[in-house]
């Protein structure tokens, strides 16, 4: 902790002289954050179990600490953003990395614009969730806000007052069989203004997982109401599942590559105002890429025949391997399950925000609390907050590694 | 005979009562003049937020695109908000945030937020807005030199949904209808704010310098809103589409 905090100190000047340096007509600036995450790690589920069968083979949820400086520069058609960032991890060695945000060249072509590079493309018009975000594919409801990690992209726009068309080449020398969010893809958006209603329209083609196309909307509907709704159709989604058949302890990982078609997403929410500045957030969505509850219900099923296996003389290892191998149904979609509820209530008042916010699955009553309480002075940002994971022990929700976060991050932009 | 003096009644009233109109919106366009002084401006616009107590609470900073056809571009320019931009186009409003690449629409409720909201900053006019009727003459104010003075009282009601303040009960100048003061309502008809018009010579008032807003629901803060410089600009029509400012463009 004492480097982080000496590390803070020698770059504080830095960036402050940095702020203040004229460089022809090139704008400089950024920020510096120093954050601690604190997580209690759950006892249910696979890595848990896992855990006590064989401790120290995975790796549970522990506090960290990190000290992140994010640097901005813009000028003659040329933007970047780094982000340098020391991690101390709670009873690890602290770790350095560096890393690109942005670094992109653009042409301004008056109505038409062209990017080249390293950049953030963010489209889709969703809090919780955003089907159509096609190109960034951001990781939403994170607990600190941070400015992502752009992709490699080939850019051309064409605005005029009510419209805009963007055409995108995400990835374009990543290799065909990429999957995921490098994959190579051509996408495009189309943007039109009708009074009170925002229209956008969505395709994308993907070199390995096809064409999809997708629709959004965001409407005012009164003085206090913002409607809004996204659809999105997929040809293929590249994901994970279990191969067929599997059973027992396995010598080698379950979880395969498997491509599932015709799989659709949509989102409804809205926003609602008051006078006194007090929002509540409403949304529900379908996301057809998560894990089905039948999937869920096998691998709840998968789970409590190894967790037997290990009393009836199955070497402890070979269980605990299989058990931390059916940690990866964490990470097939975005979302946990297929439908989800989200709620959120803020109030914002001279400076001051705080926010309690709810997920819930249906499915299984799982649900995620989190209150938070946020300060914005003149320079400095306070977010701070608690998140909980409730519901039935059988909830996947209660499967994950944390069963409760805590966070502080204090930044400092210039 | 009495069916003839009644519908006379009648024509004469309604000839009155839009002939009363017709005088209130030529005084609104007059008074106008006084804060935007072309159809297209960029203005660059300080805020000085003061506590109830008198002592100084914060600094902002604004760019301004006062565009025709009641369009307007906010970019933010102090440290805190820095990057932020507000557009509002007629009745319908975006935020851009500066580490988001997605326009939030916003309703004008949430249009509302901050002691000067971005509304008070943005508008410039009101006879695009507001209609309403005189409704006399008065002291331009109930203390100080401005007591003296005799006013025009207009009473004018919102003629759109997206406005910040739905009544204004406004003093103008009987003369020169340069304005004077302001009490804003907001859609509950509660008295959100009181204005004041500082000019930049008072004997002869060509423009107005600062609005003061004195806040009467919440925290009774005190905001100066100073006008720094005002001057001829039509930004390029791109400029007003919410997708082209997600991007980030220079734009000054």
């Amino acid at each position: 902790m004492n480097r982080i905090i000496l590390g803070a100190m020698a770059l504080l000047p830095v960036a402050a002289a940095l702020a203040q340096t004229p460089v022809g007509t090139a704008q400089l600036g950024g920020q510096v954050r120093l954050q601690w995450v604190g997580q209690s790690a759950s006892s249910n589920g696979p890595l848990a179990q896992a855990d006590v069968l064989q401790s120290g083979l995975v790796d549970l949820p522990v506090g960290t600490a990190a000290l992140e400086t994010e640097l901005r520069a813009s000028g003659h058609g040329l933007t970047g953003v780094v982000t340098l960032q020391q991690q101390r991890v709670e009873r690890g060695a602290t770790e350095n990395r560096a890393f690109v945000n942005e670094l992109y060249a653009a042409h301004d072509g008056g109505a038409w614009q062209f990017s080249a590079g390293k950049k953030i493309v963010s489209w889709d018009v969703g809090y919780g969730f955003r089907p159509n975000d096609v190109v960034q594919q951001d990781e939403r409801l994170s607990l600190i806000d941070s400015t992502s990690e752009g992709r490699p992209l080939l850019m051309a726009e064409h605005f005029n007052a009510d419209t805009a068309w963007s055409w995108v080449w995400v990835n374009p020398s990543a290799a065909r069989e990429t999957t995921g969010g490098g994959e190579p893809a051509l996408a495009a958006r189309v943007y039109q203004r009708d009074g009170a209603v925002d229209w956008h329209g969505f395709a994308r083609v993907g070199a390995h997982s096809g064409a999809s196309v997708g629709a959004a909307l965001a409407w005012v509907a009164s003085e206090a109401l913002e409607l809004h709704g996204s659809a999105r159709y997929q040809q293929r989604v590249d994901t994970l599942a279990v191969q067929p058949g599997a059973s027992g302890v396995l010598p080698s990982d379950p979880w395969q590559g498997h491509t599932e078609t015709g799989v659709k997403q949509l989102l409804l929410g809205g926003t609602w105002t008051n006078q006194d500045q007090i929002s509540l957030l409403a949304e529900a969505w379908w996301d057809g890429t998560a894990l089905s509850d039948a999937q869920w219900d096998a691998w709840a099923v998968r789970n409590g025949q190894l967790g037997a296996l290990a009393t009836l003389g199955v070497p402890a290892a070979a269980v605990a391997g299989n058990l931390a191998w059916q940690a990866q149904a964490f990470n097939v979609s975005p979302n946990l399950r297929r439908s989800n509820a989200f709620l959120r209530l803020s109030w914002q008042h001279e400076g001051w925000q705080p926010a309690l916010s709810l997920l819930y699955t249906p499915a299984d009553q799982g649900r995620v609390w989190t209150a938070s309480l946020t300060w914005q002075g003149d320079r400095m940002q306070v977010q701070s907050g608690l998140r909980a994971y409730g519901g039935p022990d059988s909830a996947v929700l209660m499967q994950l590694p944390a069963r409760s976060m805590a966070y502080v991050a204090s930044t400092w932009t210039f | 005979m009495k069916t003839l003096r009644f519908t006379m009644m009648v024509a004469i009233t309604l000839a009155a009562l839009a002939a009363q109109a017709q005088d209130v919106a030529a005084l609104l366009r007059a008074t106008d003049k006084y804060r935007m002084n072309a159809e297209n401006l960029q203005v660059e616009t300080q805020i000085n937020v003061h506590n109830a107590d008198g002592t100084p609470d914060k600094e902002r900073r604004y760019t301004v695109f006062a565009q025709a056809k009641r369009q307007s571009l906010v970019l933010m320019k102090s440290p805190a908000e820095a990057g932020q931009k507000v557009l509002m186009l007629g009745d319908d409003f975006w935020l851009l945030m500066p580490n988001s690449q997605r326009p939030l629409r916003i309703t004008p409720m949430q249009k509302l937020l901050g002691d000067a909201s971005t509304g008070d900053v943005a508008t410039m006019s009101w006879a695009e807005d507001y209609s309403g009727k005189l409704v006399g003459e008065e002291a331009c104010d109930e203390t100080g030199a401005a007591a003296k003075q005799t006013c025009l009282h207009l009473s004018l009601n919102a003629t759109r949904k997206g406005v910040t303040y739905q009544r204004i009960e406004l003093w103008i100048g009987k003369v020169r209808h340069e304005p004077m003061r302001a009490d804003l309502y907001v859609l509950s008809d509660k008295l959100a704010k009181q204005a004041r018009f500082v000019m930049d010579k008072p004997a002869a008032p060509t423009m107005v310098t600062e609005m003061v807003l004195s806040d009467q629901v919440s925290n009774h803060k005190t905001t100066h809103v100073r006008y720094l410089s005002r001057k001829e600009r039509q930004v390029p029509p791109e400029w007003l589409n919410p997708m082209f400012l997600v991007r980030n463009p220079p734009l000054d």
